[in-house]
C-alpha cells in the first residue's frame, strides 16, 4: 500500500484511511451468531437431480448472477478442533437439511460469507451430526458461554465470535464481547450478520472452560503458564464449581500447585476436596512442603489420609513429618527443603547443585554445612557463598557468625525471639542429634505473626 | 518471595488467631443469610397490603393457600440456591448460556416488568407508611427517592441498609400480636390444614397476588447471585439448602402471622381500605401506638426494597450482557446499570404518586408479579433438572415431581386468573 500520499489535508485523509480500514477489516470478518440460520447452497445446478432427490429444498431461487442456485440447508452451528492449534480451524459446519442435521466438511465449501454459505460438492452425508472427541462446536460451547481472557485475566463471556476465511482455511480469529454484537443478535435479520468489532480478544489470549474445555489441551498449559501464579488463583475463585474444576484438570500439576498457593484458604480447601484425590495428590506433591502441609492441615481426616496415600514417596515422607508437628511450634512452620554440603566439598560445587534448585529458589537463602554425622557445623549465606573463592573448601567458610538453631518443639514465641534478637534472614531447625531437618525463613515467621495467636497481635485483617 | 497480591494470601488468613472449630463456625454463619434475607424481601410493603388484605377480607381461608405457596417457596428457592452454588453462574447468565440470548432477554424484560411493579409497590409503600405518620406523601415519596438514589448512587449502601433492616424488624411484632390478638385458633388449624380452594374470582386474583408476593421473581435472582457472590459452592450445599429453606419457612411464618393477627382484628369486614386499618391488627401488642409502629415498620421494609429491587434489575441486566462481575465491583461507573437504576427510582416514584388508592395498587402490582414468576420458575425448573449441567446436584425424580407440580399449579392458577381477568374487560364473565 502507498504510505506517503502528499495531501493537503492530511487528517481528513487519515481519518478516510481509518474508516475504509476498519470496514476492509470488518468486511472480512464473518460473525458466528449472524451466520447462524444462513442458506447453504449448491452453486450452478450441477448434479441439482441429486440433491433435490436427498431433500425438499427451495429449488431454482434466482438471484442476480446467480441462476440456479440451490438452497441445500441452513447453517446450525460452526464444527472446529482446537487440540494443538494456535489459531482453530473451522472442520465444518453443521447444516439443517430437511429434518436433519448434516455435517458439511469445510473442504466441500467453496465460499462463506456472512450471509451464505456456497458447496463446491453436493456430496452431502445426511446422517445426523455426532460430535466426535476434540471437536468444539462454536454456537453451542463458545457462543454466551465463559471464557478466561489471559492477557486481561478476567472471565468474560462470549457475545460473537470471528472467522476469517482465508483461501481454502476459515480461522477462528477473535471473541467478541461487546454490547453492539448483542444488540445485533437480537435485532434484525439483515443486521445480524455485519460484523460488529468492538471489544474484541484475540483467540490466542482465550483459554475455554467447562466440559470442552476440559479436554486436555497442550495449548492451555503454555498460554495459562502466561499467567502469574496470583492471577491464575483470582480466576479459579472467580468460577464456578465446574468451571473451576474443568479448569484445574486442564493444568499441569505444577502450575495447580503454583496457583492453589496462591488462594485463599477456604477456596483451596474445597477445591482439594472436589477434584479426585489422585489429582490432588498429584498437585500437593508439587507444592512446596511446608505449603503442602497447611493445605493439608485444613482437610477433613479422611480427604487427608487418602491424598497423603496417593503421595509420590518422597513427598509424602516430609509432608508427614511436618504434620506431626503442632501447627504453632518451630516445625509446624518450617520448610524442609534444605541445601546441605558436606564437609571436603568445594564451593563451585556447592554453587552447581544449587543450579538443580530453582524451582525452590524462594526457600532457600542459605546453605547448610554439616559434619559426617550429618550434624550441623555452619549457616552459610547465599553471599558469602557468591565471594567466595570457587576452588575453596566449603569448611573454610566455617565460623561466625554461628548459625540460630532451634528444636522443632520450641514454640512461636522462641523462634520469634530467636529471629528478632539475632537479625537474620532465617533459622535453621535441628533434631536432638543436632542434625538440620528444617529451616524458617522470615517470611515464615512473618505469616505466623500476622495471624496465629491472637496475643501477639492486634485485630488485623478481620472481614 | 511470592508475587506481590493486594490481599491477605492464604497462609495468613488461615490462622486469624481462631481455633479452627470456630472457624468452621464462622463458615456456617458467612453462608446462612442470603436464603433468610431473599425470602424475607417477600414482606415488604405490597406483601403486608396483601396478607393483611387478605386477612381482612377473607379472615383464615387464604391460609391453606399460603401453606401450599410455603412447600414452592423451599422448592424455588432451594433450586436457586442449588443452580448458583453447583454452576457459580447467576440465574440470567444461565438461561443466556442454557437456552439463548432471546429467552434471557425476554426474561430480563419480564423482570424489569415486574420489578418496575414492585418499586412503585415500594414508594406507594412509603406514601402510605407517612401518611400514617401524619406526612403528605407528595412530600415523602419525592423525597424518599431522592434518598434512596443518593444513598446506592453516592453515600453508603451497606450503613443505609443496616437502618432500613432495623426499621422493619418492628414487624417481628406480627407473631406476638397474632398470639394476643385471640385469633379462632380451631379456625386457623381447620383453614391451614384442610385442604380447600374458591372459586370466587376475587378470591383467586387474591391468591394469585399472594403467590406473586411471597414467590418474587427477583427473589430467586437474588438467592442465586448471592450465593455466587459469596463464594459459596456445591461443598457448601448442606449449609445452603438449610439457610434457603428454613429463611422460606420464617418469612411465611411471619407472613401468615400477618394475616391471622389482621384476621383476628378487622377480619370479614370486607375488603382492606386503608393502611391505616392494616395497622388495627398491631394494636394486641401495642396498644394505641400500632399505627406508629405499624408505620415504622411499613417505612423501614419499604425503603430497603425500594433500594434492592432496582438494584436487582440492574445486575440481571448486567448478567444478561456478561457484565456481571464489573457491576458487583464498581456499580458507579457502570453508566448503563446506573441509568437503569435510576429510570427505575424515577418512574416508579411517579407513578406511586398518581392519585387513587394505594392498598389497590399495591395488590395490583403483586397480581402481575403473580403472573410473571411462573415464566422464571419454568426457567429454574428445567435448569436444575438438567443433569448435563447440575452432574449430581440436578433434581432427584422425586423432587422433579414435586417441583413440576408447583410450578405447573402457580403456572396455572395464574394463566386462569389472567384469562378471567382479560375477559372481564371485554365483559366476559
Amino acid at each position: 500500500m502507498a504510505r506517503n500520499v502528499g495531501t493537503s489535508i492530511p487528517s481528513v485523509r487519515r481519518l478516510r484511511r481509518r474508516l475504509i480500514d476498519q470496514r476492509a477489516i470488518r468486511d472480512q470478518l464473518v460473525s458466528v451468531a449472524g451466520l447462524i440460520g444462513r442458506p447453504v447452497t449448491l452453486a450452478g445446478g450441477i448434479e441439482a437431480g441429486r440433491v433435490g432427490s436427498v431433500q425438499a429444498g427451495r429449488v431454482g431461487s434466482v438471484q442476480a448472477g446467480r441462476v440456479g442456485n440451490i438452497e441445500v440447508g441452513r447453517v446450525v452451528d460452526v464444527v472446529t478442533r482446537m487440540a494443538g492449534l494456535r489459531v482453530p480451524e473451522v472442520t465444518g459446519l453443521v447444516v439443517r437439511v430437511g429434518r436433519r442435521r448434516a455435517f458439511v466438511p469445510v473442504s466441500h465449501v467453496s465460499e462463506l460469507t456472512g450471509r451464505s454459505v456456497t458447496l463446491s460438492s453436493a456430496q452431502l452425508d445426511i446422517r445426523d451430526f455426532e460430535r466426535r472427541d476434540g471437536e468444539v462446536l462454536l454456537m453451542g460451547d463458545v457462543i454466551d458461554h465463559q471464557l478466561v481472557d489471559i492477557n486481561g485475566v478476567q472471565i468474560v463471556r462470549a457475545s460473537d465470535l470471528y472467522l476469517a476465511p482465508i483461501g481454502q482455511r476459515i480461522r477462528l480469529v477473535g471473541v467478541e464481547t461487546g454490547l453492539r454484537s448483542l444488540l445485533r443478535r437480537l435485532g434484525p435479520r439483515r443486521f445480524q450478520s455485519r460484523a460488529t468489532p468492538e471489544r474484541v480478544i484475540d483467540w490466542t489470549d482465550i483459554q475455554m472452560i467447562g466440559e470442552v474445555g476440559a479436554v486436555r489441551l497442550d495449548r492451555a498449559n503454555r498460554e495459562l503458564r502466561r499467567l502469574r501464579p496470583a492471577d491464575l488463583a483470582d480466576l479459579l475463585e472467580q468460577l464456578g464449581q465446574q468451571q473451576r474444576m474443568g479448569l484445574v484438570d486442564s493444568l499441569d500439576p505444577d502450575l495447580a500447585a503454583d496457583a492453589l498457593e496462591e488462594m485463599e484458604t477456604d477456596q483451596r480447601d474445597r477445591l482439594l476436596r472436589e477434584i479426585a484425590p489422585e489429582r490432588a495428590a498429584a498437585i500437593i506433591a508439587e507444592m512446596e512442603p511446608d505449603e503442602a502441609t497447611e493445605a493439608l492441615r485444613e482437610l477433613d481426616d479422611d480427604a487427608r489420609a487418602e491424598i497423603i496415600s496417593t503421595l509420590p514417596e518422597a513427598s509424602r515422607a516430609a509432608v508427614v513429618q511436618l504434620l506431626g508437628y503442632d501447627e504453632e511450634t518451630a516445625g509446624g512452620i518450617m520448610t524442609t527443603v534444605l541445601v546441605t554440603a558436606r564437609r571436603g566439598s568445594t564451593v563451585e560445587e556447592v554453587i552447581n547443585g544449587l543450579r538443580d534448585l530453582t524451582a525452590h529458589r524462594e526457600d532457600i537463602d542459605a546453605v547448610l554445612v554439616v559434619d559426617e554425622d550429618g550434624q550441623l557445623l555452619d549457616d552459610i549465606s547465599l553471599f558469602e557463598l557468591a565471594v567466595a573463592d570457587s576452588s575453596a573448601d566449603v569448611s573454610t567458610l566455617v565460623g561466625p557468625p554461628w548459625p540460630i538453631a532451634v528444636s522443632p518443639d520450641a514454640p512461636l514465641t522462641e523462634v520469634v525471639d530467636a529471629v528478632l534478637s539475632n537479625r537474620r534472614s532465617s533459622i535453621v531447625v535441628v533434631d536432638d542429634d543436632g542434625r538440620p531437618i528444617g529451616r524458617i525463613l522470615l517470611d515464615d515467621v512473618l505469616d505466623a505473626l500476622t495471624l496465629a495467636p491472637a496475643h501477639f497481635r492486634p485485630n488485623v485483617g478481620d472481614r | 518471595m511470592k508475587p506481590a497480591r493486594n490481599r491477605i494470601p492464604a497462609g495468613i488468613r488461615s490462622r486469624l488467631g481462631r481455633s479452627r472449630r470456630l472457624r468452621r463456625l464462622a463458615g456456617v454463619f458467612a453462608i446462612l443469610g442470603p436464603g433468610l434475607i431473599a425470602a424475607n424481601a417477600g414482606n415488604d410493603a405490597g406483601g403486608i397490603a396483601t396478607y393483611a388484605s387478605a386477612g381482612a377480607q377473607y379472615a383464615y381461608k387464604t391460609l391453606f393457600v399460603m401453606l401450599l405457596v410455603t412447600i414452592a417457596l423451599v422448592v424455588v428457592q432451594e433450586m436457586s440456591a442449588r443452580l448458583g452454588a453447583t454452576t457459580g453462574n447467576g440465574l440470567v447468565s444461565l438461561i443466556r448460556e442454557q437456552f439463548s440470548l432471546r429467552v434471557a432477554t425476554f426474561s430480563v424484560l419480564c423482570l424489569l416488568v415486574a420489578n418496575l411493579g414492585l418499586v412503585v409497590s415500594e414508594f406507594a409503600g412509603v406514601g402510605a407508611a407517612m401518611e400514617l405518620l401524619g406526612v403528605s406523601r407528595y412530600i415523602s415519596v419525592p423525597l424518599a427517592a431522592v434518598g434512596v438514589w443518593a444513598v446506592v448512587v453516592l453515600g453508603s449502601y451497606r450503613y443505609a441498609e443496616r437502618v432500613f433492616m432495623l426499621l422493619s424488624l418492628v414487624f417481628l411484632a406480627y407473631p406476638i400480636s397474632a398470639l394476643l390478638g385471640h385469633p379462632k385458633w380451631s379456625s386457623v388449624g381447620s383453614q391451614t390444614f384442610l385442604p380447600h380452594l374458591s372459586g370466587n374470582k376475587e378470591f383467586l386474583f387474591l391468591t394469585v397476588a399472594l403467590i406473586g408476593t411471597t414467590i418474587t421473581p427477583y427473589m430467586q435472582l437474588y438467592q442465586a447471585a448471592a450465593v455466587v457472590e459469596r463464594g459459596s459452592t456445591a461443598d457448601d450445599l448442606r449449609a445452603i439448602r438449610i439457610d434457603s429453606i428454613t429463611g422460606s419457612i420464617f418469612a411465611n411464618v411471619i407472613s401468615m402471622s400477618i394475616i391471622i393477627a389482621t384476621a383476628a382484628a378487622i377480619g370479614g369486614r370486607g375488603p382492606l381500605a386503608s393502611a391505616a386499618a392494616a395497622a388495627h391488627a398491631l394494636e394486641p401488642v401495642a396498644g394505641k401506638s400500632a399505627e406508629t409502629i405499624f408505620a415504622i415498620g411499613l417505612l423501614g421494609a419499604s425503603l430497603l426494597a425500594a433500594a434492592v429491587v432496582p438494584l436487582a434489575t440492574s445486575y440481571a441486566l448486567a448478567e444478561a450482557v456478561g457484565a456481571e462481575r464489573s457491576v458487583s465491583r464498581t456499580f458507579r461507573d457502570a453508566k448503563l446499570f446506573l441509568g437503569l437504576f435510576t429510570v427505575q427510582i424515577v418512574v416508579g416514584a411517579a407513578i406511586a404518586l398518581a392519585p387513587g388508592n394505594l392498598i389497590k395498587l399495591l395488590l395490583n402490582t403483586q397480581f402481575l408479579n403473580g403472573l410473571i414468576s411462573p415464566i422464571l420458575l419454568t426457567f429454574i425448573l428445567i435448569l436444575a433438572n438438567r443433569t448435563r449441567l447440575m452432574g449430581a446436584n440436578a433434581n432427584k425424580p422425586a423432587f422433579r415431581v414435586v417441583a413440576t407440580v408447583c410450578t405447573v399449579g402457580v403456572g396455572a392458577l395464574a394463566a386462569f386468573v389472567a384469562v378471567q381477568t382479560v375477559l372481564g374487560w371485554f365483559g366476559v364473565h
